[in-house]
């Protein structure tokens, strides 16, 4: 089960197994493949970990002898929205456990001009103000641009209190700075990182996810 | 490690022991030519159990010196003196047989005089071994082995007749060669040493044309014993389900996967019968990856001394490094095959074993009808996932357990896994290795709740995954 260091941050519980994936994926000599594979099991176990705090309604069901068992059923909507390019990275995280899930995509960058985030690109479904929605984004460094992500999110009347943001990797600087802005929005995460460098890296962090992901 | 092993073998002595530990051994001896081959085919095929073996003791001959093999080759070596034969050998084969091991027998080639190097029988999982030869009777340490003792006895004369068809038709010899070899050897330690061993014997079975009666005696003899061997093994296993007042979560080697809502959600999906079979795979998947995760949580192999470097350049010292090679799985024909997705899904290249383990029609006795298991086993792996989707009696999973700690896998380093279970099936094995094999498992159902959860009862998470009753 996982830990709530601080309130509205859920915490995959650090086992020997996940700080040893961990190591993988931060190691700078992990190739693609390897780095690909583990970041996909350790996305996984975000996905089933945001899964479980949704709720869901009593459900009965007839079963293989007949008898009736009193189970429980998922209750309500929900849809992915990742963050182009990086969080494109864990759909598939998302489609292994809900396959035919409604996956949004928001694209932010920087301008070169002001160097800040700024919205260049958001395709999302119809009624997602009545769908519980996973932000993909897999690096809380900054927050700048989950922070703008949210925002979009929200004026599209989604409720804050139902939105989970998966990341693998955050610090509590990131933390702050975003729960700042949505202190209802619930931040699931595998690893807490120490900071950030002078370059907005996270350290120790495991380099730019997207570029070792897609392209190294 | 041998101080490890030896514990573990006495705990469960104690508490468990499968068919092939004090497998029935019949001894069957008698003089060369006698017809206790006949008889002993007679007996295998009658008995119609599969897992009976039939020795030879030809088999354990002593290799020959160049010496040696000139004077067999010249019939002039006695090959019928109970020197001939390693019997010391032939007594530590069958005793690790009847200890339930993992054995190999050596083959002797009458052709060359030797044992065929690089060459021997593996016998596993025997429940009835036929062990056959003219001394078979000699040895007290081997007589001590035996349940049953039984001489073929025939007059010599006849004895020499059938010798002599079969040297000169099977085995290519001279006929000369072979008279002399009766006259100079075979004959005379009949005569000293195989007809006394008679009395060792519990019946003694006239070698005539027809021995059809006295055959059929014995076989109904040994039906009854293996009858009531196969009900002393079931009335263990149903004992090894109580005698143990602590709740069966509470013991620290029993782990049952927290019962969150998506749990909760994903075994109601699959306990609707109405599920499509699309849905049944995918959703058994899903749980079969949750809880393969939640072993790997609690136990997996690593070293802790890891140093890396982060692509930023920040070194990380002492960090956990996961030996995934050392873990293996191996799956319970057909229900623990289940897992093999799941299992895919979270170590690629695992290495996997099977086990094949059916329940007789009848008796509903578990019986192990063959296994492949990784080379080494015992060595190259710190953890085993043995796998079942469902977990009834728990007869085939202990015996599964067996099998592995027969083939020297230490008790700590095995893990069961099953999707649901009753609490029976888990407390057996609790019992039955003494709380030492760590069991995880989706949903323990109560013995109290089983009145109205008889789908825990019912093998269907198979049928309904292959699509095939």
């Amino acid at each position: 089960m996982s830990s709530e260091p601080f309130k509205n941050v859920y915490l995959l519980p650090q086992t020997n197994q996940l700080l040893g994936l961990y190591t993988i994926i931060r190691n700078k000599a992990t190739a693609r493949p390897d780095f690909i594979f583990y970041s996909d099991r350790i996305i996984r176990l975000l996905v089933e970990e945001g899964l479980n705090h949704l709720p869901v309604k009593n459900k009965d069901v007839d079963t293989h002898t007949n008898e009736v068992f009193n189970g429980v059923a998922f209750k309500g909507k929900i849809c992915g929205v990742s963050i182009v390019r990086a969080g494109e990275s864990m759909e598939q995280g998302l489609r292994d456990c809900c396959r035919s899930v409604r996956i949004g995509k928001i694209l932010i960058q920087r301008d070169e001009e002001t160097a800040l985030p700024k919205l260049f690109y958001e395709k999302l479904p119809e009624d997602i103000a009545d769908r519980y929605v996973f932000l993909l984004d897999p690096m809380l460094a900054t927050g700048g641009s989950a922070i703008m992500a949210t925002d979009v999110l929200i004026k599209r009347g989604v409720k804050p209190e139902r939105i989970y943001f998966l990341n693998l990797i955050c610090s509590k600087e990131g933390i702050d700075k975003y729960h700042a802005a949505f202190p209802d929005v619930k931040i699931v995460t595998g690893a807490l990182d120490k900071g950030l460098n002078e370059q907005k890296y996270l350290v120790p962090g495991l380099g730019d996810f997207g570029d070792r992901y897609y392209c190294i | 490690m041998p101080s490890g092993t030896r514990r573990d073998s006495s705990v469960i002595s104690q508490h468990y022991s499968p068919p092939w530990t004090t497998p029935y051994i019949i001894g069957i001896g008698g003089t060369s030519g006698s017809g206790k081959t006949s008889v002993a085919s007679k007996i295998v095929s009658s008995i119609d159990v599969p897992w009976t073996v039939l020795i030879s003791l030809d088999n354990f001959y002593n290799p020959l010196n160049d010496q040696e093999r000139k004077k067999a080759f010249n019939n002039d070596f006695d090959f019928d003196e109970p020197d001939a034969i390693d019997l010391d050998l032939a007594y530590e084969k069958i005793l690790s047989l009847k200890e339930g091991k993992a054995t190999d027998i050596p083959v002797y080639s009458f052709v060359h005089h030797n044992r065929v190097p690089g060459k021997a029988i593996t016998i596993y999982g025997a429940s009835v071994i036929v062990l056959e030869g003219i001394y078979a009777l000699y040895d007290k340490r081997l007589l001590d082995l035996m349940d049953l003792k039984i001489y073929v006895d025939a007059d010599l004369d006849i004895c020499l007749a059938r010798r002599l068809s079969r040297d000169i038709v099977s085995r290519g010899r001279e006929l000369e060669g072979s008279i002399q070899q009766w006259q100079k050897f075979v004959k005379p330690n009949a005569v000293k040493y195989v007809t006394p061993t008679m009395k060792n014997a519990d019946a003694i079975i006239p070698s005539v044309n027809d021995n059809r009666v006295a055959v059929q005696l014995l076989i109904n003899h040994i039906t009854s014993k293996l009858e009531l061997k196969s009900e002393e093994h079931l009335n263990k296993l149903v004992r090894l389900g109580y005698s143990d007042s602590k709740a069966i979560r509470e013991h620290d080697t029993v782990h049952e996967l927290k019962r969150g809502n998506q749990v909760n959600a994903i075994l109601t999906l699959l306990l609707d019968r109405k599920l499509s079979s699309d849905d049944f795979i995918f959703y058994f998947d899903r749980i079969a990856t949750i809880l393969l995760n939640t072993v790997l949580d609690s136990i997996v192999p690593y070293k802790s001394n890891h140093t890396i470097v982060t692509p930023i350049g920040t070194e990380l010292c002492n960090q956990i490094e996961l030996n995934l090679d050392q873990i293996a799985t191996v799956n319970i024909i057909r229900s623990g095959d289940c897992f093999m997705r799941s299992l895919r899904k979270t170590i690629p290249n695992i290495s996997t074993g099977k086990l094949l383990i059916q329940s007789d029609s009848q008796t509903g006795e578990p019986q192990l009808h063959c296994e492949f298991l990784p080379p080494n086993i015992d060595k190259n792996y710190k953890l085993i996932l043995l796998t079942e989707s469902q977990l009834i009696s728990g007869a085939a999973m202990i015996m599964a357990i067996q099998v592995l700690l027969d083939h020297g896998v230490q008790m700590k380093n095995i893990a069961v896994v099953v999707l649901i279970a009753t609490e029976m099936g888990v407390r057996r094995i609790v019992n039955a290795f003494g709380g030492s094999i760590k069991i995880f498992v989706g949903r323990i159902i109560d013995r109290s709740e089983l009145k109205d959860k008889r789908w825990a009862l019912k093998n269907f998470i198979d049928s309904e995954y292959f699509g095939c009753p």
